[in-house]
């Protein structure tokens, strides 16, 4: 396994539009493992295959406390959604910003393994915020999206800023 | 996904929030809705534990810090403050206060000021060890830093309650008690006392509180018997005096005047039949909480956005039995509940929450019927607000008369009853009741 490098906004990478993956074989296995690796590294919640530059349907996402619950989705597709939750949400490509974004507090997805085989999952809260803001990043959106044009401008301008300087500790204040 | 923040920094940033002037309601849940609930029960306690101590936090750091820190550095400023809170108030050992503080300098990318973070907290600890100490004697010197209460509301309750007021800072800055009213429609007291108990959950009746049950320690509403299909609702027992207190009878035209998020208007609904009760509110968007609450009650109500100051013609023509007047007010006697009121209230609102109050107060007189009762509410311990607004009113309309209110709670004032936050579990409420007689 290996880490692999995070992309960060604005990345005119993390714009493209992800391509369904046609066969689950042990490349995308080997992306997933990455992915997992990554993911728990950074520390996340969820990851995009989008966002480690691969430009396939490919989601991550451990939303356990003690990291034990790996959930892997391949080619996710949401069904249903209903209920209105308001989060606020990070994002690995977009370091250290927190913003309420709006989504639907009740989904049900379908997606196939990491073998292959296709299933169905209802998910609330977290998981369902989640899923949704991971099968953003595979059409190319971002949470930033969600936000006003002149928030996303800030932030925008803020991590610019923040890559020019390249400091050697985490980059990101909070307040 | 990025994983949630730190809860210590979700505090900061909320208390960061508040200092800009939002509300701790408007920005605490989503600011924690991401993280597993024993973290997001720390970020609340420390958010709201922030606000509580604002003032006093405030004042020991910056007697503390040789100079000022920069308006950038705002967050290891707040970082300080979570760290003298932890020391001051909490049962964090100290050096794990400390610790904490310095480690969290890292998380927000500033190291640099990890050493200045743990000299201002190292001090801080040393000093509250020594009661002779700098520390001891700045909180003993000054009300407003010893209560983290502001100085204009201080000088105010010494002038109101002068043998009181010791105890009405010291209630404030306790945590409140979570309260429920039950149903009584759908259930006797003893034998939901007796549910809780059979499911290990402390919690006791109140004796001059018919409906009310006091909870050992506060729980996830989600986790009370019978709360999702409306047999108790969640309310603090002085508000819970209101719905009583207008003395609503079987097939009575009600007023619910500023109705949001709907408590008092729930309860009237529950107290007699076929009640035509209309529930207003200024605020759109907290008129679909008095929504939400009724549909879980399942009792009706017609729901009108609007402006109490200015009720529709109609109205005066129609008239209304009882009328609830529960006035926005300064929101002094539930700090303790909302401890970002003392930081988010001025001295320079009050008197100009007294004549909004005054406005509302004069505008609804006009659609009560003869012989209807209205009753103005408060959450204020401003007398401007309550018994003074109360006197100017009588003076004001020749055609209202008084009523003595029950005297098993609270205090009597020139006009109506006044509770005081602590007392019986209380929030601090003011409670007067009109009569419209013939003038």
């Amino acid at each position: 396994m290996a880490t692999l490098d995070i992309l960060h906004f604005p990345d005119p990478r993390l714009r493209n539009k992800a391509k369904p993956v046609t066969q689950v074989d042990d490349r995308v296995r080997r992306l997933i493992d990455d992915m997992f690796e990554t993911m728990y590294q950074a520390p996340g919640i969820g990851l995009a295959a989008i966002q480690v530059n691969t430009s396939l349907r490919v989601v991550t996402i451990d939303i356990s406390e003690e990291k034990d619950q790996p959930l892997a989705l391949v080619n996710p597709e949401i069904l249903e959604r209903d209920g209105v939750e308001e989060m606020s949400e990070g994002c690995l490509s977009v370091p250290g910003i927190y913003e309420k974004v709006k989504r639907a507090d009740h989904i049900r997805f379908r997606a196939l393994d990491r073998n292959g085989e296709p299933f169905e999952q209802e998910a609330e809260g977290l998981l369902a915020v989640c899923v949704q803001h991971e099968i953003d990043h595979l059409d190319g959106k971002l949470f930033v999206d969600h936000l006003s044009s002149l928030k996303r401008q800030r932030i925008r301008k803020k991590l610019e800023k923040e890559a020019r300087q390249a400091a050697p500790a985490p980059a990101g204040t909070v307040i | 996904m990025s994983q949630p923040p730190d809860p210590r920094l979700i505090a900061i940033r909320n208390l960061a929030a508040v200092l800009d002037g939002r509300s701790l309601d408007a920005v605490l849940p989503a600011s924690t809705a991401a993280l597993p609930e024993q973290q997001r029960t720390l970020a609340r306690e420390l958010s709201y534990g922030l606000c509580r101590w604002y003032r006093q936090l405030h004042a020991v750091v910056a007697a503390r810090l040789k100079k000022p820190l920069r308006s950038k550095d705002r967050d290891i400023h707040l970082l300080m403050l979570l760290g003298v809170y932890q020391l001051m108030h909490t049962r964090v050992p100290p050096h794990a206060a400390v610790s904490t503080a310095v480690d969290l300098t890292h998380q927000l990318g500033r190291a640099w000021a990890g050493k200045l973070v743990n000299g201002v907290l190292r001090a801080v600890q040393r000093e509250l060890a020594n009661e002779h100490s700098a520390l001891h004697a700045q909180l003993a010197g000054d009300l407003s830093i010893r209560y983290a209460q502001p100085k204009w509301f201080v000088r105010a309750m010494h002038k109101a309650w002068p043998a009181r007021d010791e105890a009405i800072r010291a209630a404030l800055q306790q945590r409140a008690p979570m309260t429920l009213r039950l149903n009584m429609r759908r259930q006797q007291r003893a034998g939901y006392l007796a549910g809780l108990a059979r499911q290990g959950i402390a919690a006791e009746g109140l004796a001059s509180v018919p409906d009310a049950v006091v909870l050992g320690e506060p729980r996830p509403v989600a986790k009370l018997p019978g709360f999702a299909e409306g047999l108790v609702s969640v309310q603090d027992a002085g508000a819970q005096l209101a719905a009583r207190l207008l003395d609503v009878r079987k097939g009575q035209r009600i007023l619910d005047a500023c109705a949001a998020p709907g408590g008092k208007t729930g309860h009237i609904l529950e107290l007699a039949d076929d009640l035509d009760v209309t529930a207003m509110d200024v605020d759109e968007a907290r008129l679909s909480r008095v929504q939400e609450n009724l549909e879980r009650l399942g009792l009706p109500a017609t729901l009108y956005a609007g402006d109490a100051a200015q009720p529709p013609r109609a109205w005066r023509e129609q008239g209304f039995d009882r009328i609830l007047v529960d006035a926005p007010c300064s929101a002094t006697g539930v700090m303790r509940r909302h401890p970002d009121v003392r930081l988010l209230r001025r001295h320079e609102d009050i008197a100009a929450l007294a004549a909004r109050q005054a406005r509302i107060l004069d505008a609804l007189w006009a659609c009560l019927r003869p012989a209807g009762k209205l009753l103005y509410a408060t959450c204020s311990l401003m007398p401007q607000e309550n018994e003074q607004q109360m006197h100017q009113f009588l003076q004001r309309q020749p055609d209202a008369r008084s009523i003595e209110l029950p005297d098993t709670w609270g205090h009597d004032r020139e006009v109506g009853r006044q509770t005081l936050p602590g007392e019986m579990t209380m929030d601090g409420f003011y409670y007067a009741l009109l009569e419209k007689v013939d003038g």
